[in-house]
């Protein structure tokens, strides 16, 4: 009895809490969506001059900022001879080229990934190593190095025998400032770790040295994979672009305007992904309003037909006490005391298992809420490395219902008035039975 | 002591069974003086406990008058009844009608539930009475662990808790063995002369009845006029009525001549 009443009590409590949760989360993802869509639009803004060619069709990313995705599976690194840096600078309008190589690490790491749709294991490089020009003027006008240090220093001009590590890399290898690593079977100094851009578990764990060791190291003597061209002005991109796609089949070139669309694809896409979340979350509302009443009417209707049995089982009693001189609204009170302090009772068997067993109960009685983008968006977005990851912020998020005190006390007051209304029924018509005839039943 | 606690007038109750009228209690005219112990005698469907039922406000007549202390309860409203059925009244029961999930002394405080007295009031006067009936030393006990006649104590306390006009008990001896049904009516009438409680007691046992100051009759819902003196009138000047020595009001057999009181 006392337990039942705490069951529909446990769902009152519940139920808000999982749609609190639900709301919680979606409403981090869409912080999470503005706040990435936001950052790349500067990204974006702050290198309109910037034309980004690369040797493997990963759609580009804003330089400076790491390449989030490591190559894909199947996708060979494909490079090309530096001698395109000295043709590409002689086109009209061209400032600068700065010329990247990336390469990732032989050795691979598989690991897990948690999703909402189940586990998935990947295999990805340890690393992925970026050969830097170490030119002070690259260095002071464009942003081809990571800007977040943490500890120890960026690199500087003409640096060897050194590395910049990403924290996730050095958590990794358990290694800090100073200490020696061994990158493509040679010896190198750490002289700095820069924070990872995102918490996204799939950020790619990167290593920032010297082109010229880079190219030895990994035997692509005079090889590069990026060059970032920068025009005098932002009137010579097109043309350029344009030049180095028609001579260079091997290159993608991406310019301020496709990123620009890449962005605006992107943005349509997570608007999607957050109407989707906000029309499944006011689904999962309705139901959950649904289960509510009913559980209120349950709660009400098991008070009335108890107190209503008990009233009939101790008519004997009411008589005795109303021959000894009890009023109508003495046994009123006391049925209805006794209604109250059940239902109180039931409020504190309801606490605890609400507390245990809101979890279960709100995944039981509410629909899944899939805040997360289907499998198909999952494959555009498995196109546009970097920025897709921070999806892995929401990922990791927990849409587990903890009831909060608000939930709890506000479930225990409706759980009480509701014992004390289902009782006044009963207890009006304990009260008003004849003391004659109730002393007379048996 | 001449004051009149109880009357009733031209009392009728007819019951309504299926079609058919039935008369239970016809013309019944009472007087009970302050400190009186009457005694109502009948065979069963008499109309003894319907009378009850009337004197205690649990029934209303379909004729007549109850005038109890000077008022008339038949004109008391039913949302008025229980302040005269907790005042005025003390109800005894052949049952006892205890509550069982209450210790004797909080079944003796029941009836001052929703009265101004304090708690502490309450107690001390529910250790009075139970001390007044011989249950000090069980006051803590609930009614299971006591013996019906010590059940039936406590139910007297009860009915004096609120200090009553008048005390009705039905049958209350109905439910004793012969040694405890004397012990009570004797209770009754220790109680009658010490504290002047008036008291009616309704029974089918001559015995009992005999016990009691007034013997009054019921018959086919008639009061039979003759009514007869019981053996309690004596007692209460302490005399014994056989040898006519005086004897104390506890005494079981008159100390001078031995014959049973």
């Amino acid at each position: 009895m006392v337990i039942a009443l705490g069951f529909s009590m446990a769902i009152m409590i519940s139920i808000p809490a999982g749609i609190v949760a639900n709301q919680e989360a979606a409403q981090n993802l869409t912080e999470d969506y503005n706040s990435t869509i936001n950052n790349m639009q500067e990204e974006i803004n702050k290198t309109s001059t910037l034309i980004e060619c690369r040797t493997s069709s990963g759609r580009g990313t804003p330089s400076g900022v790491p390449s989030g995705m490591p190559f894909g599976p199947g996708q060979e690194e494909v490079f090309v001879n530096e001698t395109v840096v000295d043709e590409i600078s002689s086109i009209e309008g061209v400032k600068d080229v700065v010329s990247f190589l990336e390469k990732s690490s032989e050795e691979t790491t598989s690991e897990t990934l948690s999703t909402p749709r189940g586990d998935f294991t990947i295999s990805r490089p340890l690393y992925t190593i970026t050969g830097v020009p170490l030119n002070s003027s690259f260095i002071d006008n464009y942003s081809i190095l990571p800007t977040d240090i943490t500890s120890g220093r960026n690199l500087n001009e003409e640096d060897t025998g050194v590395v910049l590590m990403s924290s996730n890399l050095t958590d990794y290898l358990e290694v800090g400032v100073g200490d020696n690593v061994e990158i493509y079977g040679e010896s190198f100094t750490v002289v700095g770790i820069y924070e990872s851009t995102s918490q996204s578990i799939m950020q790619a764990r990167g290593v920032y040295m010297n082109i010229i060791e880079a190219q030895m190291i990994t035997g692509n003597t005079g090889n590069v994979s990026r060059l970032d061209v920068y025009a005098e002005d932002v009137s010579y991109v097109d043309g350029i672009a344009d030049v180095i796609e028609a001579a260079y089949s091997d290159l993608y070139v991406t310019t301020y305007k496709d990123r620009l669309e890449n962005l605006e694809r992107m943005q349509d896409m997570y608007e999607t992904t957050v109407e989707n979340a906000e029309s499944t979350l006011s689904q999962t509302q309705t139901v959950a309003t649904q289960e509510i009443i009913i559980a209120v009417v349950a709660t009400s209707l098991i008070v009335f037909f108890f107190m209503l049995y008990t009233a009939r089982e101790r008519t004997k009693e009411i008589g005795i006490l109303k021959a000894i001189g009890f009023s109508n609204w003495n046994v009123m009170s006391q049925f209805m005391l006794e209604g109250t302090l059940m239902s109180l009772m039931a409020g504190v068997v309801g606490i605890a298992i609400g507390i245990v067993g809101a979890p279960i109960l709100s995944s039981l009685l509410l629909p899944s809420v899939n805040l997360f983008p289907t499998q198909q968006q999952r494959g555009f977005l498995g196109q546009t490395p970097g920025q897709t990851m921070n999806f892995g912020t929401t990922l990791t998020q927990s849409t587990a219902a903890a009831p909060d005190l608000q939930a709890i006390l506000l479930a225990f007051g409706v759980v009480v008035l509701l014992g004390a209304i289902g009782s006044l029924y009963p207890a009006w018509r304990a009260s008003r039975t004849s003391p004659m005839e109730a002393l007379r039943y048996e | 002591m001449s004051e009149m606690v109880l009357e009733t007038e031209k009392l009728d109750k007819v019951y309504k069974l299926g079609g058919r009228e039935v008369r239970a209690l016809s013309d019944v005219n009472l007087q009970v003086k302050k400190g009186d112990f009457v005694s109502i005698m009948g065979p069963s469907g008499s109309g003894k406990t319907t009378l009850l039922n009337m004197l205690g406000c649990l029934d209303k007549p379909t004729y007549g008058k109850v005038i109890l202390d000077g008022v008339d309860v038949t004109k008391v409203s039913e949302r008025k009844l229980y302040k005269i059925r907790r005042h005025k009244i003390g109800f005894i029961f052949q049952t006892f009608n205890l509550m069982p999930y209450l210790n004797a002394i909080e079944n003796v405080e029941l009836p001052m539930e929703g009265t101004k007295k304090s708690g502490d009031k309450k107690k001390q006067r529910a250790r009075e009475l139970l001390k007044m009936v011989g249950l000090s030393e069980r006051e803590g006990h609930r009614p299971h662990r006591l013996s019906a006649g010590e059940q039936q104590r406590v139910a007297i306390a009860r009915a004096l808790a609120n200090d009553p006009a008048i005390v009705l008990a039905d049958e209350l001896t109905g439910n004793l063995d012969t040694k405890t049904k004397y012990e009570i009516v004797r209770l009754l009438g220790t109680l009658n002369i010490d504290q002047g409680t008036t008291i009616i007691m309704v029974t089918h046992d001559s015995h009992i009845a005999a016990r009691a100051g007034r013997m009054l009759s019921l018959y086919d819902g008639k009061l039979l006029p003759k009514e007869k003196e019981g053996t309690h009138l004596l007692k209460r000047e302490l005399i014994c009525p056989y040898c006519g020595r005086e004897i104390q009001p506890d005494n079981t057999f008159c100390p001078h001549c031995g014959k049973k009181l």
